[in-house]
């Protein structure tokens, strides 16, 4: 018999699925779902997605290790020599070129450098269902948000 | 797998692998790419819906998280950071081919085999693509805190730092993502 919510069993269940619980959890979660329809329907759901995951081709770490290699022996200067700020910029999504000497840019067929230099994430989906952006919102919002999905709370625990 | 030439045997950590690479150490690099290409893989897949250009874009990613290694500070995980710039580079790619197109059914790309648990009810490669396919429907926070969450074990504060959200609104973006699923796939 398990007094686990439904709330903490939602939260677990992408790793219940793929494996990644330890043990005393995963048998905590199972009993759970003996007795809760709702959490079950969320696992399989889950379970299908998780299944679905799309096969990596067999062919992709040497393809990635190959060009790696290529880069670092074209690059005229230390390859690493990039500074901090345009690790930032990086991450962020800002193209660093000018930082870059021309090079090998068409010696890898199908194989681009630019990064646009708009912000990357500044997207269509903002907005979802009608509500504010999710980003300018409080905790306090996202909680309320969290309560109006329903996730596990009005399921009781088993 | 890279292991620590002192003789300990034990698996090096990325951060260890990071400051290998960053002193030019080839295998440690090589070993970052087996860990991680996997998951920057599935990332640009569930963005753009295509084997060769999620491949491109797995290579790019790679390509510029090394060229800019010296800066990288461990702020973020590797982990956290080769998945950004992957997701980025997607959205570029996205962009690049202008409006995203309807991508067919069959098109949707080998379906993972694996073997299940006992227990588990097997799902078939039909469902599975219907998945797949309703899965690229939702909006991109949406697809990637589910697929980041579920297919990769990423907790919400880490889809955070990569979608560029706080960790509840990761949370708000996976349990709506996860809603609209179960409407769109009962
Ligand atoms: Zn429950």
């Amino acid at each position: 018999m398990s007094n686990m919510k439904c709330e903490t069993v939602r939260e677990w269940v992408p790793d219940y699925v793929s494996g990644r619980l330890a043990r005393l959890d995963d048998t905590s979660v199972r009993s759970h779902l003996k007795a809760c329809d709702e959490c079950r329907a969320e696992v399989e759901l889950a379970r299908l997605i998780f299944e679905s995951r799309v096969d990596v081709p067999d062919g992709l770490a040497n393809r990635v290790r190959d060009a790696v290699r290529y880069d670092r022996r074209s690059v005229s200067r230390p390859w690493w020599g990039i500074t901090a700020a345009a690790v930032a910029a990086l991450a962020l999504g800002i193209g660093f070129s000018s930082d870059r000497p021309e090079q090998s840019e068409s010696a890898i067929p199908g194989y681009a450098y630019e990064l646009d230099d708009e912000n990357l994430w500044l997207s269509d989906d903002g907005l979802i269902a009608g509500a504010p952006a999710l980003d300018a919102l409080s905790d306090e919002a996202l909680l309320q948000f969290l309560d109006e999905l329903d996730v596990g709370g009005a399921g009781g625990s088993a | 797998m890279v292991r620590d030439d002192e003789g300990s045997g034990e698996v090096l950590s990325d951060e260890e692998l990071v400051e290998r690479g960053r002193a030019g150490d080839d295998a440690a690099l090589s070993e970052l790419v087996e860990r991680h290409h996997a998951a920057a893989y599935r990332v640009a897949f569930s963005m753009l819906q295509e084997d060769d250009a999620a491949q491109d874009v797995v290579q790019d990613a790679f390509i510029k998280a090394f060229r800019a290694l010296a800066g990288f500070r461990g702020e973020a995980s590797f982990r956290t950071w080769i998945l950004t710039i992957a997701g980025n580079e997607a959205r570029s790619a996205l962009r690049r081919r202008g409006r995203r197109r309807e991508t067919a059914l069959e098109d949707a790309g080998p379906v993972r085999s694996q073997q299940k648990p006992p227990d588990m009810e097997a799902v078939d490669a039909q469902e599975a693509a219907w998945a797949r396919k309703m899965m690229g429907t939702l909006p991109e926070k949406q697809k990637l805190s589910v697929a980041l969450r579920i297919e990769e074990g990423l907790s919400f504060k880490e889809i955070g730092e990569i979608i560029g959200s706080s960790e509840g609104a990761a949370r708000v973006n996976y349990f709506h993502g996860i809603r609209r699923l179960r409407e769109l796939l009962q």
